[in-house]
């Protein structure tokens, strides 16, 4: 084809999962940010075939050891393997965040979706949620640790409890905008049933909006959900998990501190690459701005 | 009996008084007891201020709106009779082109997909003929089968209205209620708009609710026009009543304000002043005495019932007796003998000056 016919056929390519790939990629900040998150990720989920020890074998003459050859980040106050440890706790820190943003976002997204569709639950749905919201999620973390016990179950309970409001509060936003457009009611002219207007018309034209907030929500429920690990509500010793990692080691702050420091790099470099990537998800996933 | 019968439909919107939950609920009017009546293959053009209800009785013709009152019978059969199947069959026969062509495409399909989707509802055009008929669409609308792969961001203003055309047409209806549908479009795309509406017309027989506020595209298109205020239809009639005969004095008024390319053309009567009433509150009696220049102290006691004057010509006024017939033509006519004579007059002095120079 020569570079008349290249300029004169229409450029008809709509917008695909590549385009927005390659959008993604082209900024170098959220580039670097995908392939940390995909490391981090990919390491937690190889743990057993990298981990260089068990990361519960305990070997007190080996205790307290900072990073060398051997124990590449060091050991803590019962001579296990901190990289070991960090591996497999990363496995349940992301577990809960991958969990609780997954069913809270489709919990809220649902509640948000259909409160802007049928106007009559709005009004009652919503005033529920605000009610919802004015919970933190550390104080529903301590209610559901008393309620099932301290454990993993409770916190991710928990941080669901906490993401379902704000998702509705986000996802209703959004169908509202959404709704208020012409196109809904031309569907609704052409015959569409309703299960097809909430689905093709709504919830689509909603899930950038919502699926960018979830990326972002995803750091902020790790962090909550290390902190409620910090304060005992989480897994049980001798799990390893990362923020009850950080709790450990805090008694041995002085002494020595890469046992508090470790577990706390990782949770901020998996905090820190899930905003950078929602950022620019926001930028990108929206279908206008896809050419 | 005529295709589309509107009779005495009326919308209330209730507005909350957000926290005051004891105070009384109050009511938007938004259409008080409009009645019309289109033919098969006609145009009826409903005209109006923004806010005077003609997008709500759009609406509620193809039942998108619950009305408080009143019905829409077409072909004979009132539509808020029709069960949950049957009104979506009745959706082959009525549909809509809205204004605003950005908003009215749902933005994440293509051109194809929303072609297809009444198709799919309807089951109407199976398996390869369904993509024949989605050419054929394209076609019909001035696009070619290739755009059909393109999003709705993808096309320009006209073209998305184009395809929001196409998409109406997609389950052959007898009935396109136009939403305004050139009035957020450049003037050139709006008589590009405006002819491939008639044509479709005159093509297909379709029958045509025209709601515009627009008169130089209403003159253009429409065979009948009515005039609604505040939610009622002050005047109804063919075209050449309304544009050369008009008796309501909102009709005028509006005819007035219709910018002609004529220079030198003067305002005999002034063009409405102040804003258009309150909907929550409207005045009393006739709703226009306000801003009336004929309003007695009548029109401020009773509202003026919708009276025949004419065959065809109906007139909600109590003075329209007394109120001499507007016509645009004459206005035109005689200030361009106004200008004729400033322009003999500017070549004259012209031509003294030419002399003057040249001695």
């Amino acid at each position: 084809m020569n570079a008349v016919q290249a300029i004169a056929t229409p450029a008809a390519t709509p917008p695909t999962r590549a385009t927005i790939w390659r959008r993604l990629l082209a900024d170098r900040a959220a580039a670097v940010a995908a392939l940390l998150l995909s490391v981090l990720i990919v390491a937690a989920i190889l743990a057993p075939l990298i981990a260089p020890y068990d990361p519960y074998a305990i070997n007190l003459g080996k205790a307290i050891r900072t990073p060398d050859g051997e124990n590449w980040l060091g050991t803590d106050a019962t001579g296990r393997d901190i990289f070991s440890r960090v591996l497999y706790g990363m496995r349940l820190t992301l577990l809960m965040g991958v969990m609780s943003v997954l069913v809270g976002g489709l919990l809220g997204a649902a509640i948000g979706v259909l409160a802007a569709f049928y106007k009559r639950i709005d009004g009652v749905v919503m005033r529920v949620i605000d009610m919802l919201l004015a919970f933190p999620a550390i104080l529903i973390g301590l209610a559901a640790a008393a309620i099932f016990g301290p454990g993993l179950g409770a916190v991710i309970f928990a941080l669901i409890f906490a993401t379902v409001p704000d998702v509705a509060r986000i996802a209703r936003g959004a169908a509202v905008g959404v709704a208020s457009q012409e196109f809904l009611e031309a569907g609704r002219a052409i015959g569409l049933s309703d299960r097809v207007l909430l689905w093709r018309y709504l919830a689509l034209n909603c899930a950038s909006t919502i699926f960018v907030f979830l990326t972002l929500r995803f750091g902020q429920v790790i962090l909550i959900g290390s902190a409620l690990g910090f304060l005992g509500l989480g897994a049980q010793p001798p799990t390893a998990e990362l923020g009850m990692m950080a709790a450990d080691g805090r008694g041995l702050l002085f002494l020595a501190p890469h046992i508090v420091t470790i577990p706390c790099v990782f949770i901020f470099l998996i905090v820190l690459a899930a905003n950078v990537v929602g950022d620019a998800l926001r930028d990108v996933l929206d279908p206008r701005l896809v050419a | 009996m005529s295709a589309l019968e509107v009779e005495g439909l009326v919308k209330h919107f209730e507005i909350g008084n957000g926290l005051a939950f004891w105070k009384p609920k109050r009511a938007v009017r938004a259409v008080d007891g409009v009645s019309f009546t289109v033919q098969r293959g006609e145009t009826f053009a409903l005209v109006g201020e923004s806010g005077c209800g003609k997008s709500t009785t759009g609406r509620m013709v193809l039942r998108l709106l619950q009305p408080s009152a009143g019905d829409v019978r077409f072909e004979g059969r009132s539509i808020y009779d029709l069960d949950h199947h049957e009104l979506r069959v009745l959706r082959r026969d009525m549909q809509i082109v809205f204004q605003d062509p950005y908003g009215s495409l749902n933005p994440r399909l293509t051109a194809k997909r929303i072609l297809e989707e009444p198709l799919e509802v309807q089951g109407m055009a199976v398996g390869a003929e369904r993509k024949a008929r989605i050419g054929e669409l394209l076609r019909l609308v001035g696009l070619t089968p290739a755009h059909g792969d393109r999003y709705p961001h993808e096309f320009s203003g006209g073209q998305r209205q184009r395809i929001a055309i196409a998409r109406a047409l997609s389950a052959r209806p007898k009935l396109i209620v136009c939403d305004e549908p050139v009035s957020a479009l450049d003037v050139s795309i709006q008589a590009q708009i405006v002819n491939l509406l008639k044509d479709l017309q005159t093509e297909f027989g379709l029958m045509y609710l025209f709601i515009a506020h627009d008169l130089a595209v209403v003159k253009h298109i429409a065979d009948r026009v009515g005039v609604m205020y505040l939610g009622r239809l002050v005047e109804e009639g063919s075209k050449q009543t309304i544009f050369a005969h008009s008796r309501h004095p909102y009709t005028q008024a509006l005819m007035n304000a219709v910018p002609r390319p004529v220079p030198g053309l003067r305002r005999e009567r002034g063009t409405l002043g102040g804003d258009i009433p309150n909907p929550i509150a409207p005045p009393s009696g006739c709703h226009f005495h306000t801003r009336c220049p004929f309003a007695v102290e009548r029109c401020q006691r009773e509202a003026p019932a919708l009276e025949t004057i004419a065959p065809g010509h109906r007139v909600a006024c109590h003075r329209h007796a007394e109120i001499a017939p507007v016509s645009a033509q004459e206005q035109v006519r005689e200030s361009a003998a106004l200008y004729r004579k400033r322009l003999a007059i500017f070549d004259a002095a012209r031509a003294a000056i030419s002399a003057e120079s040249a001695a």
